[in-house]
């Protein structure tokens, strides 16, 4: 359980250092149960900090989706760092990026959250619909406690959980400089069984199941966009000239782009599931994801931003690579 | 209703590079496949059309001939993305598509009795031409004119053979410059907005237009306030992507205005209010 | 024409009837709801809030053809709406159909876009009243509309608990409760003034609200205000907002070919919040952050379209807020324009 008070102390020396521009962490949401990111720049702002379990965004996404203009002439860059919050999952994102050398380590400074999980907001919602006044989530024990409107409710943990929550591996950051709390030990394991479970069926079943799904798709990008590894600056999606995706949207294009999409994290996704929280048509997309995490492990071994060290997986051939897949 | 998303084919007469490099300059002399269209196409100076090809795109150009020049258009189109590379291979007796007329026009007709002067760029001086062609060819209406045009090098200057005719047949004043010094140049060494402190028009009775790139546009506006020039006496074009020409897509906005409807003409006056028009 | 009442027992066979029009209604994949085409009463979904995607993707498709071509050829095949058969929406939310009473004035403002005008005019618009506003974001009635609004309507229908009170508002209307005159009954009597009451008492449920009064005005003199860059932070960039509303009508035109040399020019959906939205093909992007588009996208909606069209292009459904990943709120940015001094 992160110490609010403790966190705001923490992230106010932060963001007093001469050395840190932002500090990206959350604060409480418009409406209801929702939390949302707080970019801090000044000390007297970190008092609107805040962590529960309704923090669901990855923050890890804004190191790199942070748009950099031309440094005006006779300007000198801002070279500051930029300071992050991140939970167990996010950190990974971090760790993927910088093991892609997306940037170096010195450029950010990590608080790290041990996380005992966050609800999926969904199935807040469903469950307490018409919530306006701003509610506050706690975990204590193995319920959440929810109160709004001078009313306070327990349910169970696992009712609200995320389903990422319910196998993570990492719920302790893999990379922070500052931890906010007591390490959290591993609670959950991921054993595959969704994935075993999509497998086990027909190709004919399998297109129909994806043909319905990505029929909904209006190529809004969100999935791409809230992606912490889709940070390509000149995406293929958007090149004009020539263009490699056509930008009309049926069922042909759509799955021509959630392919490409589920290609480009293979072996890269570090299973945030941020890209299937935002849908707003509720395409399953981690269950691609899923897939090629389960076979990259499998196959190579090898799990997505745990190691900054290692070279990323699908840059680097090694001799015994397993080829008996390759037709 | 007419439907304004269906482009009239048109036939290239002639086809000639103005300028040479990778951002050349093509101009190409058109007639509509179909004489009938000439009955209800009429368009004005200033006044742009969607040009393309189908299977590549379209894109918005002015159309840089006068309505006086009777029977042919002509585009004078540099190579910049995918559509204009696909113009560009194109030679006499080729077709592409253009819909149009688009957008609004120099306001000429306000313009009578009044001196203008034209202060042209590189290939701003597309739009120009109409205007200087309109005015010659309505001599009597107007007063002065008075021609600055300036590109990085002489190789770079648009339209030349009508520059000599235009400064040997006593119609207009011609102030010629390149941005650098080169051999056998005999005109202005500078950049147009300090050619045009040189020729230093007087605002009296007079209008001035500028197009061009939006760094010599910045400069040449506030070198013509300098010289006395009020906003309302200034005009330019502005350029925006665009997709359909027509006020509906919404991307071409600056402030509240539509560049392809609304424009592409705006006086400096109108602009003047609008903190998004030289993004 | 007298209301009438459209029993809940016999909303299948009505559907069934409407059948042989093209009939649009919202139907629910997953826990998503969307308005489709659909053949079989059982697909509709009437027991809904409102639907993730709103129901201008019937009038405005999300991508549709302009005109055909074959490479080489110089004909140009125009697409034919006509083709596509009187349209009938049931079940649409107040909101979306004052929505497109909005649009409509875009399309038809100066140049009459054909596609869209026809596709309108072969469409009925049958709405379903908001006796629950389906979000607690909803603020339809700071936007001059209603729970109950029959704006852009031609039918109203209300659920009065077992059945529907069936209102026409338009000859449109009135001939399409002829066609359905079969399945209908004499509405009972008080039904109306019931009606009125829940309309009543649906409006005091809308809980968010803004006064716009002076926002059209205000906005362009923000244009530099910190605000901007404030509530577009967390923005990342994606085109959930426009895509879900109901107003946002930008488009971009591609054409496609395909290898027989068959190709099509099209339109499809863009977005303000693009980046490639306003790119120019020198590459210079006249709005090159998330802070200019944010700003295009709120001034465009309370700005420009009532400079022009004399009407703000939003109509406080909520979509906006409800889907943002980020929690950017509508709502929240115009209470700083508001207070932005």
């Amino acid at each position: 359980m992160v110490d609010i008070e403790k966190l705001r102390e923490i992230a106010r020396e932060i963001i007093s250092r001469d050395d840190v521009r932002q500090l990206i962490g959350y604060r409480q949401g418009t409406y209801g149960f929702r939390a949302r990111p707080a970019f801090v720049t000044d000390p007297g702002e970190v008092d609107k900090l805040i962590f529960s379990p309704a923090c669901v965004n990855n923050l890890a996404t804004y190191i790199t989706l942070e748009e950099r203009l031309p440094v005006p002439r006779g300007q000198e860059p801002d070279l500051r760092k930029v300071a992050v919050m991140v939970k167990g999952c996010d950190s990974r994102a971090l760790v993927q990026q910088m093991e892609e050398k997306a940037y170096e380590r010195e450029r950010i400074l990590v608080l790290g959250i041990p996380c005992t999980g966050v609800v999926d907001m969904d199935k807040v919602e469903k469950r307490f619909p018409g919530v306006l006044a701003r509610g506050e989530i706690v975990l204590e024990g193995d319920k959440f406690l929810l109160t709004y409107d001078g009313k306070e409710e327990e349910v169970a943990k696992g009712e609200l959980l995320a389903d990422k929550c319910t196998r993570c591996r990492y719920p302790t950051p893999l990379v922070y400089d500052q931890l906010l709390d007591e390490e959290v030990a591993r609670f959950a394991d991921d054993d595959y069984a969704d994935v075993e479970a999509l497998e086990k069926r027909s190709a004919e079943e399998k297109w129909a199941y994806w043909e319905e799904k990505f029929s909904r798709c209006i190529r809004c990008y969100s999935c791409r966009n809230v992606c912490p590894m889709c940070y390509c600056e000149d995406c293929v999606l958007d090149r004009l000239n020539p263009q490699w995706m056509r930008r009309s949207v049926d069922v042909s294009e759509n799955t021509a782009y959630h392919i490409a999409r589920a290609y480009h994290l293979a072996g890269r996704c570090i299973q945030c599931g941020e890209c299937q929280r935002v849908c707003p048509v509720d395409i399953p997309l981690m269950e691609l994801n899923r897939k090629f995490y389960k076979d990259v492990e499998e196959l190579y071994d090898y799990e997505p931003g745990t190691n900054a060290e290692a070279p990323p997986l699908l840059s680097t051939f090694k001799v015994d690579d397993r080829e008996d897949f390759i037709m | 209703m007419k439907n304004p998303y269906i482009p009239y084919e048109v036939k290239i007469e002639e086809a000639w590079y103005e300028t040479p490099g990778d951002r050349c300059i093509k101009t190409f002399k058109v007639t509509f496949a179909d004489e009938k269209v000439w009955d209800d196409w009429s368009h004005l100076p200033g006044q742009c059309a969607m040009v393309g090809i189908p299977g590549v795109g379209e894109s918005m150009f002015c159309i840089s001939s006068s309505p006086t020049e009777k029977g042919y258009l002509r585009f004078s189109i540099m190579k910049m993305g995918k559509n204009t590379s696909a113009l560009h291979e194109l030679e006499a007796g080729d077709s592409f598509y253009v819909r149009g007329p688009l957008g609004n026009n120099f306001p000429l007709e306000e313009w009578k009795g009044k001196n203008v002067i034209t202060i042209g760029g590189g290939i701003g001086q597309a739009p120009l031409r109409p205007v200087i062609q309109w005015i010659r060819d309505n001599r009597d209406d107007f007063g002065e004119l008075t021609v600055i045009y300036g590109a990085r090098t002489s190789a770079d200057h648009c339209f030349k053979p009508e520059f000599e005719d235009l400064g040997s047949c006593g119609d207009a004043c011609c102030h010629l410059a390149v941005d650098v010094e080169e051999e056998g140049w005999p005109h202005f060494v500078g950049f147009v907005p300090t050619l045009l402190m040189e020729v230093s028009p007087s605002p009296e009775n007079a209008i001035a237009v500028t197009c061009g790139p939006p760094i010599m546009i910045k400069f040449v506006l506030e070198n013509l306030e300098k010289l006395g020039f009020a906003p309302e006496q200034v005009y330019t074009t502005l350029e925006n992507r665009m997709k359909c020409g027509i006020g509906k897509c919404g991307r071409c906005n600056v402030g509240h205005l539509y560049v392809c409807k609304d424009g592409p003409v705006f006086s400096y006056s109108q602009l003047k209010e609008i903190p998004e028009a030289f993004a | 024409m007298a209301v009438k009442k459209l029993s809940k027992d016999k909303v299948k066979e009505a559907l069934q009837e409407l059948t042989k029009f093209r009939l649009i209604a919202p139907a629910k994949s997953d826990e998503v709801v969307i308005f489709k085409q659909i053949e079989n009463p059982d697909e509709a979904y009437l027991e809904y809030g409102n639907s993730t995607v709103p129901p201008k993707r019937v009038v405005f498709p999300q991508t549709e053809t302009l005109f055909r071509f074959l490479r080489g050829s110089p004909e140009l095949k125009e697409k034919d709406v006509e083709e596509e058969g009187t349209t009938v929406i049931f079940g649409l939310r107040p909101c979306d159909a004052r929505a497109m009473a909005i649009v409509d004035r875009l399309f038809s403002w100066d140049y009459e876009d054909p596609y869209y005008l026809k596709r309108r005019q072969l469409t009925t618009l049958v709405g379903l009243a908001c006796v629950e506003p389906p979000s607690v974001n909803c603020f339809c009635t700071s936007l001059g509309g209603s729970p109950f609004g029959t704006e852009g309507l031609d039918i109203l229908l209300t659920d009065m608990g077992d059945h529907y009170l069936v209102q026409a508002l338009t000859e449109k209307g009135e001939k399409l409760q002829e066609t359905l005159s079969a399945h209908l009954e004499d509405a009972p009597a008080g039904d109306e003034k019931k009606a009125e009451e829940l309309a009543a008492a649906a409006e005091g449920k809308i809980a968010r609200s803004i006064n716009t009064e002076g926002i059209p005005e205000k906005l362009p003199t923000l244009w530099e205000h910190e605000l901007w860059k404030k509530v577009s932070a967390a923005c990342l960039g994606c085109g959930i907002c426009t895509f879900l509303c109901p107003t946002c009508h930008c488009f971009d035109i591609q054409d496609e070919v395909e290898e027989t040399g068959e190709g099509r020019r099209a339109r499809m959906w863009d977005s303000c919040m693009f980046s490639e939205y306003t790119l120019h093909a020198s590459g210079h992007n006249p709005r090159p952050t998330r802070r200019e588009r944010t700003r295009n996208r709120i001034s465009h909606k309370y700005s420009y379209y009532p400079k022009r069209f004399e009407v703000i292009a939003c109509v406080g459904c909520g979509r906006c807020i409800n889907l943002c990943p980020v929690n950017i709120d509508i709502l929240e940015i115009l209470e700083q324009v508001v207070d932005a001094s």
